[in-house]
């Protein structure tokens, strides 16, 4: 059997700070983390792999070539291999052109099915992974919370789905893409200590325009069809407050407010 | 004249309809008309609220087979070449709106919450890094606009009933369904914290002892919601995390208990009446939203305030 699996890397954006001064993103000293849904996608692949040795485990990444010593610790988990798609053409494309990107390198790889997470912590759009399954022409589910691993042997699989409002279980083709949710179990294990410094070098592959042969309006920024036409910080409108202490002066004023609102 | 049309998510009446707040806002005085696209729908919530309802009776399209869906509207696409198509960023949406988008070769904005016309062109705006900041999106070089919205934002209340027509649309692109529901079952907290006209939030400042807010939300006969931090360390379920990446809520009254208010979180607030906030910091900036300012420990704070309400209850 063969997955392959998307993963992206994603500024920790707890640690962004804002500099409302000068109306700007501090981005710099921010480090990047694998994309924790896609961290519960890959730890399913290795789950897989680890009942059945013979599973061969993919990684597809589109990212600039700084990110190959945080793939190489994914590769040390065991991932058979990795795919680093990659080139300064590619820059400031939008979910549209990094779908159309990604899925002609998907076109040629046989798979049984495609593993991403549901979320990304960055743009959250949710597009990237709905918009390879068109062009692929198979099915996809996002949220998936559980996947019936002994329903793989068949040319379908049962996923259980957190649809916000109900858990549906569904049944789908395969090949198709299942994208994990953040309420799904599966944890990405540590290196093991023995594989820390294992040399992964010849694991990576690294595709860029000249096999792909997109033209140059096609990609990047020429050929998005979307484009940021500015961005801006939210004002907070400051309301009339009172500031009380917690002591029963301001419980006072607490339950007086709910008092006269009805609230008890 | 400008021809909108509106996914209708069954699953999800109320904020499929909101959306005509959003055509509203980019046509504003300029003619439009409205086209709910639903499948096998059979209630009368839409009438007097489109100008024409295409409902399409096919028993084979079930409400979840998101490739049939495209093959449908990419067929009306091509009769009826709109101007803008928009979707409810509900679970369904999510998945619809980029599938046909790329089909449609037309590019999309996900989770729009507010509508801006800069220069003669409509921006939609998103938030983006986790509510950290906006971004006003435009579509380039292409007549229609596509978005997905996010619920709870647009509220619409124009009262005046519209003549509602319906189509008969017989697709001829249906294929063999990939997918099948098997079984789906109604969540056990079935309430949604969105429905809760009392929400009690907890922030990391109640990390220690967060089961303490249900004594409060119990006796202010409300829900309790939690911030992403509360999610994160697994205390709490995503299912009630106020903001960004999790829902955003209106109730009439949130009590913020030891919460910071990053702008992911307070991007889960819209129109939210009252707002109590309780932090050992009161120059948080949650409490710059806030009615009232109770600095200082925000489980202390419960006890006292049950204490309070009981004591005036004798």
């Amino acid at each position: 059997m063969k997955i392959i699996c998307l993963v992206k890397f994603v500024p920790d954006v707890d640690n962004f700070t804002y500099d409302y001064e000068k109306n700007v993103l501090v981005r710099e000293n921010v480090k990047l983390i694998l994309n924790p849904e896609d961290a519960c996608a890959l730890s399913f692949a290795l789950r897989i792999k680890g009942k059945n040795p013979e599973t061969f485990v993919e990684i597809v990444s589109m990212a600039p070539q700084s990110t190959i010593p945080l793939i190489e610790d994914l590769l040390r988990l065991n991932v058979d291999k990795a795919t680093l798609i990659s080139d300064k053409l590619y820059g400031g494309s939008d979910t549209y052109v990094t779908s159309k990107i990604i899925a002609k390198y998907l076109r040629y790889e046989e798979y049984n099915f495609i593993l991403t997470g549901s979320h990304s912590l960055d743009g959250d759009t949710a597009h990237i992974p709905s918009q390879i399954a068109e062009m692929l022409q198979i099915s996809q589910l996002s949220n998936i919370v559980k996947v019936d691993e002994e329903s793989l042997v068949n040319d379908s699989v049962i996923v259980l789905v957190d649809c916000e409002k109900n858990l549906s279980e569904y049944e789908l083709a395969l090949p198709s893409v299942l994208s994990i949710g953040k309420e799904s179990k599966y944890k990405l294990p540590f290196v093991k200590y023995k594989d820390l410094e294992l040399n992964v070098k010849d694991r990576i592959s690294v595709i860029t325009n000249d096999e792909l042969k997109f033209l140059k309006n096609e990609v990047g920024i020429e050929g998005s069809l979307t484009k940021v036409n500015r961005t801006f910080a939210r004002k907070l409108n400051n309301k009339e407050k009172v500031v009380v202490r917690n002591d029963d002066e301001g419980i006072e004023v607490v339950y007086k407010f709910l008092k006269d609102k009805g609230f008890v | 004249m400008n021809r909108s049309l509106i996914y209708f998510d069954e699953e999800d009446f109320e904020n499929s309809i909101d959306l005509l707040e959003v055509v509203n806002q980019i046509y504003k005085d300029s003619e439009y008309e409205t086209y709910a696209i639903c499948f096998n729908h059979n209630d009368g919530v839409i009438d007097g609220k489109f100008d024409y309802l295409i409902n399409i009776q096919n028993e084979e399209i079930k409400n979840y087979d998101v490739q049939n869906i495209t093959n449908c509207i990419e067929e009306l696409h091509h009769i009826y070449d709109f101007d803008s198509i928009l979707i409810p960023a509900t679970y369904l949406g999510r998945m619809l709106a980029p599938r046909l988008s790329m089909r449609l070769k037309v590019g999309l904005v996900a989770d729009v919450t507010a509508i801006e016309h800069n220069n003669g062109v409509v921006e939609m705006v998103r938030p983006a890094f986790s509510g950290k900041i906006f971004a006003g999106i435009v579509n380039k070089n292409c007549k229609t606009i596509m978005m997905s919205v996010r619920p709870n934002v647009f509220v619409y209340t124009t009262a005046s009933l519209k003549k509602t027509e319906k189509i008969n649309f017989k697709p001829t692109t249906v294929k063999p369904s990939k997918i099948s529901l098997l079984k789906t079952k109604e969540k056990e907290n079935i309430k949604d914290i969105r429905e809760s006209e009392v929400l009690i939030s907890g922030g990391g400042g109640v990390i220690g002892d967060f089961e303490h807010l249900y004594l409060l939300a119990h006796e202010l006969n409300g829900m309790v919601s939690a911030s992403r931090s509360i999610v994160d360390s697994g205390i709490a379920s995503r299912s009630i995390q106020v903001g960004q990446s999790g829902k955003t809520v209106s109730p009439k009254l949130y009590i913020a208990l030891g919460i910071y208010g990053s702008l992911q979180h307070i991007e889960g607030l819209k129109n939210v009446e009252n707002i109590i906030s309780v932090n050992i910091n009161k120059d948080a900036p949650i409490c710059s939203l806030a009615d009232i300012v109770v600095e200082g420990d925000a489980i202390e704070f419960i006890d006292k305030l049950l204490e309070k309400i009981n004591k005036n209850r004798i």
